[in-house]
């Protein structure tokens, strides 16, 4: 496969140490470990973060695909008024699996490949902390990726009338939104799409704390020597910061699922209003995760245009320590804002007040990053590369996506603005505008790292075009359809309206972008296939990632770097003779390599297990419950091995092969 | 020692000096702050604001088999202390006696437990249905006790392998200690609950 | 293998390991003598339950200090642990206060004649559904 950005390490020439040696050795267990693989079983088993990344990538861009399709279903059902192209029940599973894919399953996985490509590399560490863990973390959100999926499949099964679930309702694909807002998530107004959703995101969640600890650990223990935590690049402090956010956030979100998950399938009451539970309640906890979650969106991004405008505007960034506070006081700020989400629930004027103000606080250390970006252009002799094209759109929409969030801060104006179209506006300014632009500008910048091929033509330009035109006619008129009132999630609405011709302008828009992103697949793929070498250094870049070849050996770095700046290959070009980046004299035992290991996807599997059959088990088929606790047991099984089979690992000698 | 690199593997030297399993336990624990915190306050806000129980908890709480059972999770929290403390001393006797302390008050917690839901609900009549009092009772305090089971289950783990050959004090006692947190911050966890959910009620 | 020999065990280390047991044992004796007396203040025939409020809060505050800070070797142990470990435990407090706060703002005037007894009057059947 030609994204193989590593290769298994040759056979070392001496054996100093038992376990150097080609031929796959023998864990505790006394069974075979699958290293020196290749083909499927390498990708399966590998515990590279290089290769961990790739695989994050091709999944959620695979998932925006399908995002993207449920988008221009939704789309194409609202051109025209009184349309029916799809029925009611339909278009809210669409909008439903449109909102949780896009941010469960394209974004926050496309982030997550960043994290595991870039930081080992940027920090000058051979791995993240703890490897099989991070296999373990991919294949988990693989297994609640499918599992909220695979619900497609059983609404066409029942379409077909082969699977009917015991109680009759055939709303098997998740419809009660983004947020899941209870009491329609009870088991009286939703069927098993509801379950299929629960489980799926309790999976999905599993997977993200267990990744964000492990980065964690890796930015804190496993820095290259002289690479303090002010020198860390901004991309690794937006990491952490990230993860940090991701730990913090998403427990109240898996008790949020754990509770409704109990009323649904143990008679819990938690959000059932005839028994004194409170749906009030669901908003608060979804939203003390949910607002968070959208710094866990935007804060990756940011980190990734920190990187890219310092590198063509051929300028250090400008005030790198406020950019590093700002977005720390983003993510604390985050945690306060939740009820911005609520303000028309009625939550009493000094709640109100309280979040309003702090709402429109969180918008201060955002507009401090835009200034520190435009003060890193300003002066600087900046290159049109495609990255920074789609960085400097970023910066706009981004903006734009800002101020309408400003606008919705204030509690007065937010109560004409909330459940409208205006809403939908903002949060796809700053999220394709935002994320999807950056995410892009970041594919671009470190594919040629990542594959060794670097981009050629010019298709790169107008993929940005056609994204930034296709996003503004898309968005741009649903500000406006917002103010005249088009509510958020309708199906349809009436001739006489006046919302139709705007609708069919955002429906042109969304094609264009579909084409935009299509283009973009295509300039991918064509350059994996037959771009031109990359390089090392192709862009005269400033951090360590580019000191070592592309696509970067197994090992990354033949010798640790030590770093005396920020910025370290910008001053090891450019800079002081002081400054330049040393390296740690190797083990004379070689590079440790950690053993790869069949048992972290185990472990993921009988979690797909567990989370398809509690869904089916809903829809009464039998036996679902002994097989959920079957997969449990499979987890189980599968953490055990792992545990019992001991770490292994073989050593590879890069300076004898080299040389 | 020819073989100490293919433990852990401490190829990176550590800026912080801190050991990454114990520092992504702590990361864990502080995660699982949010975790619990969630739970109690679903219960306080039903219990003390919306107050529509249906039941009394009063008439169906037995403060004193609480109370004992506090101080018995409180015990195994000692002896998890001195367990961790046995292995740093290498001393792999002591660590598995304190280990079965550990154990044994774990396991009484539990009893304990299963002892007063089946109470509960035998007698009181306060199932998981009962209004909104008897979801957050059971699924909190229930949340717990699986908290505890898990524990308990990784700590008859260690004390299985502590009598296999591969076991050494030295290398595994990180292990040890790192699950020691999580345990000491399972007892934690029922401090809280134990004047937020039971001692409340009498006040 | 025992590793009691093992020469890096100098004899300040299991020194320090004897005080350490020692502190444990008191530790252990002032948490069992705290939650006993939490026993005996929620009986005291006070009528200042603001005053019982507090003192239950302080004591299980101390228990959970003793616990974090010796149990759990934070006294002992690099900084950035205790900081990451108290900032979830702010961040989980101060959520779960905003959070009473607002639902205290949030209960529906109980006075209306909606109620009884605070509990919706139409639906107050026996438990269960
Ligand atoms: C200047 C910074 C921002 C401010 C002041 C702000 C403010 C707000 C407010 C008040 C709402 C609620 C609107 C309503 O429902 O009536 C909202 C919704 C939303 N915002 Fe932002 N926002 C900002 C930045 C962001 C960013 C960076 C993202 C994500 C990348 C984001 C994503 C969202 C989403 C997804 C929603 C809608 C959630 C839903 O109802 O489904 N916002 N924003
Ligand atoms: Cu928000």
């Amino acid at each position: 496969m030609s994204l193989s950005t590593t290769k298994t390490a040759a056979p070392p020439k001496s054996a100093p140490h038992e376990h150097d040696s080609s031929k796959a050795a023998r864990s505790n267990l006394g069974l075979v470990r699958p290293d020196h693989t290749t083909g499927w079983k390498d990708w399966l088993t590998t515990v590279d973060h290089k290769k961990i990344g790739a695989m994050y990538a091709i999944f959620s861009l695979a998932f925006l695909i399908v995002g993207g399709v449920e988008a221009l279903a939704i789309r194409a059902q609202l051109a025209f008024a009184e349309n029916n192209l799809v029925s009611a029940e339909t278009y809210n599973q669409l909008f439903t699996m449109h909102g949780t894919t896009m941010v469960f399953l394209a974004v926050m996985p496309l982030s997550s490949a960043f994290f595991n490509f870039l930081v080992p590399l940027q920090i000058g560490a051979r791995d993240v902390a703890f490897p099989r863990l991070n296999a373990f973390s991919l294949w988990t959100f693989v297994a609640g990726a499918i599992v909220i999926n695979l619900s497609w499949i059983f609404q066409a099964a029942n379409a077909f009338g082969w699977f009917t679930p015991i109680d009759g309702r055939t709303d098997i694909v998740p419809s009660a939104g983004w947020f899941g807002y209870a009491p329609l998530t009870g088991d009286q107004y939703s069927g098993i799409g509801t379950d299929f959703w629960i489980f799926g995101l309790q999976v999905l969640g599993i997977a993200s704390v267990a990744a964000s600890l492990n980065f964690i650990v890796t930015i804190i223990n496993f820095r290259a020597p002289g690479l303090k935590m002010m020198r860390l690049p901004v991309f690794i402090w937006m990491t952490l910061i990230t993860s940090f956010l991701i730990i913090f956030a998403f427990p109240p979100i898996t008790v949020a699922l754990g509770e409704l998950m109990f009323d649904r399938v143990f008679g819990a009451n938690f959000f059932r209003v005839d028994q004194g539970g409170q749906p009030i309640l669901w908003q608060h906890l979804f939203w003390v995760f949910g607002h968070p979650e959208v710094y866990i969106l935007i804060l990756p991004a940011m980190g990734i245009v920190s990187e890219i405008l310092p590198v063509f505007s051929r300028k250090p960034l400008f005030g790198y320590s406020l950019i590093v506070f700002s977005g720390a006081v983003i993510g604390f700020l985050g945690f306060a804002v939740w009820s911005h989400h609520m303000f028309t629930t009625g939550l009493g004027k000094v709640a109100t007040a309280a979040f309003s103000l702090l709402t429109m606080a969180i918008a201060v250390p955002t507009g401090v990053k835009i200034f520190n970006w435009i003060g890193t252009l300003w002066g600087g002799r900046i290159k049109f590369s495609v990255p920074m094209v789609f960085s400097l759109g970023f910066i706009w929409m981004f903006m734009m996506g800002g101020f309408s969030g400003i606008m919705h801060s204030a509690a007065p104006a937010d109560a004409q603005q909330q459940d409208s179209y205006f809403v939908v506006a903002h949060f796809h300014y700053v999220l394709i505008g935002g994320s999807i632009l950056s995410l892009l500008a970041g594919i671009y910048f470190w594919l040629p790292k990542m594959v060794g091929k670097m981009w050629y033509g010019k298709l790169g330009y107008w993929v940005s075009a056609t994204v930034v035109v296709g996003l503004n006619v898309t968005f741009f008129p649903m500000h406006f359809l917002g103010m005249i009132g088009m509510p958020r999630r309708t199906h349809t609405y009436l001739e006489g309206t006046g919302w139709q011709p705007m609708n069919l302008v955002c429906t042109v828009g969304a094609f264009i972008l579909a084409v935009g992103i299509f283009l973009f697949l295509w300039d991918l793929i064509r350059t994996i296939r037959k771009g031109p070498p990359a390089g090392d250094d192709p862009w005269d870049g400033r951090t360590l990632e580019w000191t070592i070849p592309s696509p970067p050996p197994s090992y990354n770095f033949a010798r640790t770097p030590i770093v005396h700046s920020r910025d370290p290959l910008w001053a090891h070009k450019h800079g002081k003779a002081s400054l330049r980046i040393g390296s740690v004299e190797p083990d004379p035992h070689g590079i440790h390599m950690p053993s790869q290991s069949w048992f972290p996807l185990l472990a993921s599997a009988g979690f797909f297990v567990l989370g398809l059959s509690m869904a089916l088990k809903q829809a009464g088929v039998p036996f679902c419950g002994y097989i959920a606790i079957a997969g449990l047991g499979i987890t189980v099984l599968g953490i055990y091995l792992w545990a019992l089979e001991g770490p292994g690992g073989f050593h590879v000698h890069p300076e004898e092969t080299n040389s | 020692m020819s073989h100490a690199h293919d433990t852990t593997a401490p190829l990176e030297h550590v800026p912080t000096g801190l050991d990454n399993k114990k520092l992504m336990m702590w990361l864990f624990l502080a995660s699982d702050c949010m975790f619990f915190g969630t739970l109690i306050t679903t219960h306080l806000v039903y219990r003390k604001i919306y107050e529509n129980v249906g039941v009394d908890p009063i008439h169906i709480f037995d403060i004193e088999l609480t109370t004992a059972s506090s101080f018995i999770l409180l015990m195994s929290s000692l002896f998890m202390a001195l367990a961790v403390s046995a292995i740093h001393k290498g001393s792999i006797k002591s660590f598995r006696w304190n280990l079965v302390g550990v154990i044994i008050f774990g396991s009484l917690f539990l009893a304990g437990q299963v002892y007063e839901f089946n109470h509960f609900v035998t007698h009181a009549g306060l199932t998981i249905s009962s209004g909104t009092f008897g979801s957050t009772f059971y699924v909190m305090t229930g949340t717990h006790g699986v908290h505890v089971a898990l524990g308990l289950l990784w700590l008859v783990s260690w004390l299985c392998y502590s009598f296999s050959p591969r076991f050494n004090a030295h290398q595994h006692a990180i292990d040890i200690e790192t699950a020691g947190l999580y345990w000491h911050f399972v007892d934690i966890v029922w401090i809280v609950i134990f004047t937020a959910v039971y001692l409340i009620e009498y006040v | 293998m025992s590793h009691s020999a093992d020469p890096s065990m100098d004899r300040e280390f299991l020194l320090a390991e004897q005080k350490k047991y020692f502190t444990f044992m008191n530790l252990a004796f002032l948490m069992t003598a705290l939650t006993g007396i939490e026993l005996v203040i929620i009986f005291l025939p006070f009528p200042g339950s603001i005053l019982i409020f507090g003192s239950l809060v302080f004591l299980s505050l101390i228990k959970f200090i003793g616990v974090i800070f010796w149990f759990m070797h934070l006294i002992y142990d690099g900084k950035l642990l205790t900081l990451i470990f108290l900032f979830g435990m702010v961040l989980a407090s101060g959520t779960s206060t905003a959070l009473l706060f607002i639902f205290n703002s949030d209960r529906v005037d109980q006075t209306l004649p909606f109620y009884e007894e605070g509990i919706i009057a139409h639906e107050a059947g026996p438990g269960g559904h």
